[in-house]
Parts: C-alpha cells; sequence; structure tokens
C-alpha cells in the first residue's frame, strides 16, 4: 500500500502548455530508435494567414524500417507528415509523471491536440500493404503430426507404471516405527507448519505406519471430520499455541 | 531553430527530440470538461492508487490458516480452479485506477480509471517545447479518465429501485436521502421507532438538520416530539390521503397498505409494529369500522373452537390492534371536540409514554393517529354525535366495536371506554350494558382462555377466519396458572414470558412483571432446555 504522494504541483502553477500528438506505431517505433541526442526529425510550423500548417519530417536515418516480419526488403518509413491539428474541446487533459521513487508531479495541461498523418505517397502505401500481410496471418497453424494417435494398446505383462512402483516398494521396504517420542516430535514440529493435515500426508512426513500414527494422534490430536477443513488431523488446544490463535 | 523567410507565410522549424534515458513515466489526466477543472487553482493535491481491488491471497495464511497440507494446498486450489476454468486476473498495480484529492479532506475527489486500449495501436507523445525552442517528445504511458467522487450520499441499487417503484406515490422527494440515512444510523443502535416519524417530521419541517443531530433517548422521544411529530404526521396525511383511500380501499390487506403509505415516514421496522393495526380509519365509512367490529366479535366468538394456542398467540395482536384503535379512537373523539391534533397526540402521547415503556406503541399510536387525522378530515360527517370524550383517558374500548348507529356508538363507547379503564386498572368483572361491553366482560376475567361469556346483547358477529382472531382480553393476569399454561405448551424463554404478560395488559409495572414473574417461576420450577443457546422453560403435565 503506497502512501500518498503529494503531487507536486509547479507545472499546473506555470500553466505550462503542452501538446498532446497521436502518432502511428511505425513511426513510435522509429522514434524509439533513435540515437545520440534523440533527434528525430523537423517540425515545421507554418503560420499562414488563415491557418497554421503543421508538418512534421522524420530524419532520414530512421527512415529505415527493420523486421517487419520476413519481407524487410526496402520498404521505407515516409518522411513527411502533416499534423492535424484538433481542439482540446470537451476534455480538460492534464500531464502527471511518475518517477520509479512513485514522485507524482504534474507537468502542465493540453493545450493543443495533434494527429501526425504521414503523405500518402508510394513508399507507405507499400508499408501498409506488408503490415496487413502480417496480421492478417492466423495466429493458429495447423501442421500434421508425425505419430498419430491411436487408442489400441498391446497387452503388456505388466505395465511400466506398475513396474516402477513395485520396485520402489521393494526398495524402501516397510515403515518401521520409530520411537514414541521422536515421532511426537516429529509430528509437532509438522503441526508448526501447519495446523490441519490429512493422514495420508502425515504418513509422508513421518515415514510411520498408519496405525501406529493414527495411535499417537488420537493421543495429542484431534480429528475433524466436518467443516472447512475435511478429513484432517489437528493437535488438541492444549498442545498447540498459534500466534493468530493468541491473538484471536 | 532555423527560421525561412522570405514566403508569403512564415514557418519556422523546430527540432523534434525524443530523449532516450527516460525515469519518468509520462500519464495523461484527462477530465470533463463539464466538471471545469482549473488545476491552476489547486493548492495541494494528493495522489495514490486505488487498492481496493486487491484480493489478498496470502493475507489469510497465517499460522492458523495455514491450514491445508504441506503437500500443494496452493496447487490443488491452482488445479480446482483450472478445472472449473475460472481465472483470475492477476493485481497489477499499473492498471489499478488513481484516487486524486485535492486542497486536503475537505477538497474535491476525483477517481481516475485507466482506460484500456490507448496504446494499442497508435502512441500518443507529449511534445512539450523546451527553452532552447526544440521540441522533446515523450511518449504517454497510460491514460486515465478522472471523475468527480460524489461526497453526498446515494442511493445503492436496490434502493433506487425500490425507490423507483414508489415514485408514483411519492410527493416528497428530499426525505428519500433522509429515509436512507436514519435508516442507517438506526442500524447501528438499533432503535427503529424513531426513524420515520423523525424523517418525515425533520424534512417537512425543512430544517435541513441532519436526523442524528436530534437523536434523542427513547421515552423523551414519545415526550418532546410529540409535537413534530402530530403536525409532520398531519401533514403527511394531507399529502396523501387520496393515494390512502384510493389504495386503502382497493386492497383487502389494509395492514399492509397502512404500511406502505406510512412507509413515507416510516422506515422498515419489526413486523410486529404493524400487526395489531386497523386500518380501518383509512377507509372512509362506518362501515368499514363495522367489519372490523363484525370482524372482532367475530374472534371473539370462535374463542371456543379454536385451541389456547391461537389464544395466546392472537392476544399479542389483537392487543395491539386494540391499542391502536383505543388511540385512534380517543383522538377521533376528541376532534369532534375540535380540540388541535397536536394537543391531542401530546396527550395521547403523555398516556401512551405514561404506561407504557416501549416507543413501539407509541410509534403504533403515532401512526394511527396519522391515520385517523385523515380520516378525520375526510369523514366528520359520518362520525356525528359529539363524542368529546373529554377525558384524556386512555380508552380501553375498541373504537371499532360493531356498532351500526353511531349515535348509539357514541354513548356504548363511552360507555366502555370508562369501563375499560376501570378492568384495566383493576381485575373486574364486567358489566353488560352495551354490546361494547360484551368485549369488557371477557377482559377482565380472561387470561386467555377462551371461555368467553356469550355476547350479553345477543348479538351475534362473525369472526374472521383469520388466525389473528382474539378472544379478546385487553386485560391478562399474571398468574401462575397462566405461565403454567404456556410453559405446558411449548418452552419459552423469559423473554418470551414476559411478552406475554405485557405491562400494559397486566397493569403492573415492568418491575413488578418481573418480580411475580420470578416468584412464578420459582414456584412452578420449570423444566430447562437449551435451545439456540437460549434458555427456555417448559412444564410437562
Amino acid at each position: 500500500m503506497s502512501e500518498k504522494s503529494e503531487v507536486d504541483l509547479t507545472g499546473a502553477k506555470k500553466n505550462t502548455g503542452v501538446w498532446l500528438v497521436k502518432v502511428p506505431k511505425y513511426l513510435a517505433q522509429q522514434w524509439s530508435k533513435a540515437s545520440g541526442k534523440g533527434e528525430v526529425g523537423k517540425l515545421k510550423i507554418g503560420k499562414k494567414p488563415g491557418k497554421t500548417d503543421v508538418s512534421f519530417t522524420l530524419n532520414e536515418d530512421l527512415t529505415c524500417l527493420s523486421a517487419l516480419g520476413e519481407k524487410t526488403e526496402l520498404v521505407q518509413a515516409p518522411q513527411e507528415h502533416s499534423m492535424l491539428m484538433l481542439s482540446v474541446g470537451g476534455q480538460t487533459l492534464a500531464v502527471f509523471t511518475e518517477t520509479t521513487a512513485d514522485e507524482i508531479s504534474l507537468e502542465g495541461m493540453v493545450v493543443q491536440r495533434a494527429e501526425c498523418r504521414p503523405a500518402v505517397n508510394e513508399s507507405y502505401v507499400k508499408l501498409k500493404k506488408l503490415q496487413m500481410e502480417v496480421s492478417t496471418k492466423p495466429k493458429r497453424l495447423t501442421e500434421q503430426i508425425a505419430r498419430p494417435v491411436t487408442n489400441n494398446f498391446k497387452p503388456v505383462s505388466n505395465h511400466v507404471a506398475n513396474v516402477e512402483y513395485e520396485k520402489k516398494k521393494r526398495t524402501e521396504g516397510r515403515m518401521v516405527r520409530a520411537d514414541r517420542q521422536q515421532v511426537m516430535d516429529m509430528l509437532f514440529s509438522a503441526f508448526e507448519k501447519h495446523q490441519y493435515y490429512n493422514i495420508k500426508h502425515l504418513v509422508e512426513v513421518t515415514k510411520q505406519p498408519v496405525t501406529y500414527l493414527k495411535e499417537i494422534l488420537r493421543e495429542i490430536g484431534l480429528y475433524n471430520a466436518k467443516g472447512t477443513h475435511k478429513s484432517t488431523w489437528e493437535l488438541k488446544p492444549e498442545y498447540r499455541h498459534y500466534h493468530g490463535e493468541e491473538a484471536n | 531553430m532555423t527560421s525561412l523567410g522570405g514566403s508569403s507565410s512564415s514557418s519556422t522549424e523546430y527540432t523534434v527530440r525524443v530523449p532516450k534515458n527516460n525515469s519518468k513515466k509520462y500519464s495523461i489526466m484527462a477530465f470533463n470538461s463539464g466538471d471545469k477543472v482549473n488545476c491552476s487553482t489547486w493548492t495541494q493535491a494528493r495522489m495514490e492508487r486505488d487498492m481496493s481491488n486487491r484480493r489478498m491471497y496470502g493475507g489469510e495464511e497465517t499460522e492458523e490458516g495455514a491450514a491445508g497440507s504441506e503437500f500443494g494446498k496452493k496447487q490443488r486450489e491452482e488445479a480446482r480452479r483450472k478445472k472449473f476454468g475460472i481465472v483470475t486476473r492477476e493485481f497489477k498495480v499499473e492498471d489499478q485506477p488513481w484516487i486524486l484529492k485535492i486542497n486536503g479532506k475537505a477538497g474535491k475527489r476525483f477517481k481516475g480509471q485507466k482506460k484500456g486500449g490507448v496504446t494499442e495501436n497508435a502512441s500518443y507523445y507529449i511534445f512539450t517545447q523546451c527553452p532552447d525552442g526544440a521540441f522533446e517528445a515523450f511518449p504517454v504511458n497510460g491514460w486515465y479518465n478522472f471523475v468527480p467522487q460524489a461526497k453526498h450520499r446515494t442511493l445503492t441499487a436496490e434502493e433506487a429501485e425500490e425507490e423507483w417503484g414508489r415514485r408514483n406515490k411519492v410527493v416528497n422527494h428530499f426525505s428519500i436521502m433522509l429515509q436512507r440515512r436514519l435508516r442507517e444510523q438506526e442500524r447501528g443502535p438499533d432503535d427503529e421507532d424513531e426513524e420515520g416519524e423523525k424523517g418525515g417530521k425533520k424534512k417537512k419541517k425543512k430544517k435541513g438538520a441532519r436526523g442524528g443531530d436530534l437523536r434523542i433517548h427513547d421515552l423523551e422521544d414519545d415526550l418532546e416530539l410529540s409535537s413534530d411529530e402530530s403536525d409532520s404526521s398531519r401533514e403527511e396525511g394531507d399529502n396523501k390521503p387520496k393515494k390512502k383511500e384510493s389504495v386503502a380501499k382497493g386492497k383487502g390487506k389494509k395492514k399492509k397498505k397502512k404500511r406502505g403509505s406510512d412507509s413515507e415516514a416510516n422506515e422498515d421496522s419489526d413486523d410486529g409494529d404493524y400487526e395489531g393495526l386497523e386500518v380501518d380509519y383509512m377507509s372512509d365509512e362506518s362501515s368499514s369500522e363495522e367489519e372490523a367490529g363484525e370482524e372482532k366479535a367475530k374472534s371473539n366468538k370462535e374463542d371456543g373452537p379454536k385451541g389456547i394456542d391461537e389464544a395466546s398467540d392472537t392476544e399479542d395482536e389483537s392487543e395491539e390492534e386494540k391499542q391502536n384503535e383505543e388511540e385512534g379512537k380517543e383522538e377521533e373523539e376528541e376532534e369532534e371536540g375540535k380540540k388541535t391534533p397536536v394537543q391531542m397526540e401530546k396527550k395521547k402521547k403523555r398516556d401512551s409514554s405514561g404506561e407504557s415503556d416501549t416507543s413501539e406503541d407509541s410509534d403504533i399510536d403515532g401512526e394511527a393517529a396519522s391515520a385517523l387525522f385523515m380520516v378525520k378530515k375526510r369523514t366528520p360527517p359520518k362520525r356525528g354525535g359529539g363524542r368529546g370524550s373529554g377525558g384524556s383517558s386512555r380508552t380501553g374500548s375498541r373504537p371499532g366495536t360493531p356498532s351500526i348507529d353511531s349515535a348509539s356508538t357514541s354513548n356504548t363507547l363511552r360507555a366502555a371506554a370508562s369501563k375499560l379503564e376501570q378492568g384495566k386498572r383493576q381485575v373486574l368483572g364486567g358489566s353488560s350494558d352495551s354490546p361494547a361491553a360484551k368485549r369488557l366482560k371477557m377482559e377482565p376475567g380472561s387470561t386467555a382462555t377462551t371461555t368467553q361469556s356469550p355476547a350479553p346483547s345477543g348479538k351475534s358477529t362473525p369472526q374472521p377466519p383469520s388466525g389473528k382472531s382474539t378472544p379478546s382480553s385487553s386485560d391478562v393476569q399474571l398468574t401462575e396458572e397462566a405461565v403454567r399454561r404456556y410453559l405446558i405448551r411449548k418452552p419459552m424463554t423469559t423473554k418470551d414470558l414476559l411478552k406475554k404478560f405485557q405491562t400494559k395488559r397486566t397493569g403492573l409495572s415492568s418491575e413488578q412483571t418481573v418480580n411475580v414473574l420470578a416468584q412464578i417461576l420459582k414456584r412452578l420450577n420449570p423444566e430447562r432446555k437449551n435451545v439456540n443457546d437460549k434458555m427456555h422453560f417448559y412444564l410437562t403435565e
């Protein structure tokens, strides 16, 4: 739960105005590849008497698109783009930033919205074509499997799994009854980790024969036949001292 | 920055830079322009993620909860979930909404929900102009739509639906929220009675005060707020007399009607509150009264065949009904005498508070009163015959007693009233002067047994087949015999027993009742049984 961060309102106070520009994906990709200082292009703002004409020119070195699937070839990102200016109308947009240290600051208000539209020329069309081809490729493929599925099973004298199991049993041997006190200690330590145990799991933990284990459990524990913890064993109340319980 | 001169249109060129290492993540905070948000006016702002959607997985796994076997409780759970196809979405902090608080606690609050799909097909960049004239572009990480959060109370979906259903009937919309507020408060202290009354009244007076401000102790309420109550209830009555009538007429379920119409003023209360409410006052005519009276008579009559079982049950209800009617009757009479409703209410209130400790009773009184007022206004002619009882005596009579003739009614009722008054105070044999007295007769002698003396007037009035037929008495003696009967019938807790011997009916104070009951129990020495963690007494014959 992060504490509330005080928002740094300097940007808002200064009323810094920013532009919100919508940029096509490929252009954004290219921009992310920018080197050095990060110069990506030039913005030209022409103030004609009637209207404002804004255009963006992508830098030469960034026009080469790479890795668009297999067909990279000579697809080039268009250089010329026009910026369509939009109004900020029905929304009040503010920009805030978050640092890795969870510091939030208000950078400013959006005063102008714009859309970056590429000039439609051949290179752009080619680019688009490529994109479409990539996107229309189905995500799932059908392929032929080498070995078909069969439900015919050949008779086997003894199944693999069975054989392994028997071998395991033979090697491990039966479980030997350990000293009563030892077993109890094992149980106590197990119950320290979890409150409820199934008998099978206890057997696994203690490696004791079931009947012997049950005997001991009957002495120190309770069996929950009903309730949330179905058929589990737990320590008797006098033996347990859980933190949570004590708190209650 | 190069400027190209020489052309008719001057255009300036700026370099655009996309800085590489950005420790800062840019996001958009979008407000609706209708909210008129001006960031420059903010003096202070705090923003944090709204973590309310986080399900605390690990939270429950304490020593207690780490209950599953160590052998893969988690895996088992996951497998289960997969089997059922439950897909739990991971809780991503970056996708959580923001909570923005402006200017501290008292200021505005906004909730900013992340808008999806912003960065899917196109990227947004923020262009800021640097001092050197070049533009710097930062990619936008997320878009959050901030909406102001209402500080005022709103209705929940269920409540809204309810109110929607009542929109044709509800005239005063201001009280809706007040009701709800009071309801909430009431839930805490568990004090339902005051709700409706207060609610209606406060809002009517346009005090604008919160109901909670004027919450007072039970008893005081009855006294102090009586005037308010009467005013409001009267007004309310005015508001919806028509509605009440029409509805009342329409339905046979008078009780329900009463509740519905008064629900404006009254809130959820125990069912028991309304049990005995006789709504005949709501409808126009004495005919309904008559009906009611007949019903009563009927019930009396059928006492014989009915077992003791019903008797005890119906006793309570009948008693309440009676009370209400009493009150109603008294008021009617007084109104006729041109007393102001206020005074009447007050009187009634005082009486009631004097007599009973439960505000419950007075609550019912209030409702009966309001119903009455309505009826009053519309049916003065029918009532006829100056019935100003003049006394603030609590009539013990059922105003709805079977009397067809209004004139005679008054006499008999008055007589009955006084008689019952006496009968209530002491244990008397009833007099048999009037038809109404038939009831009287049963009262003194009865202990919820059904050995009623036949109606002296010889009128055989039909009894309602409802299980609420009463053996009639308003006078129950707290005797060992009575207690024994109860305990034989079924196991009861002391609370139940006390309920059976209500102070109003036995004429004893609550303390006395308790003492006497304790003695009786000692004498009887019933067997005990624990049912639902409560100690029940019972006797086997």
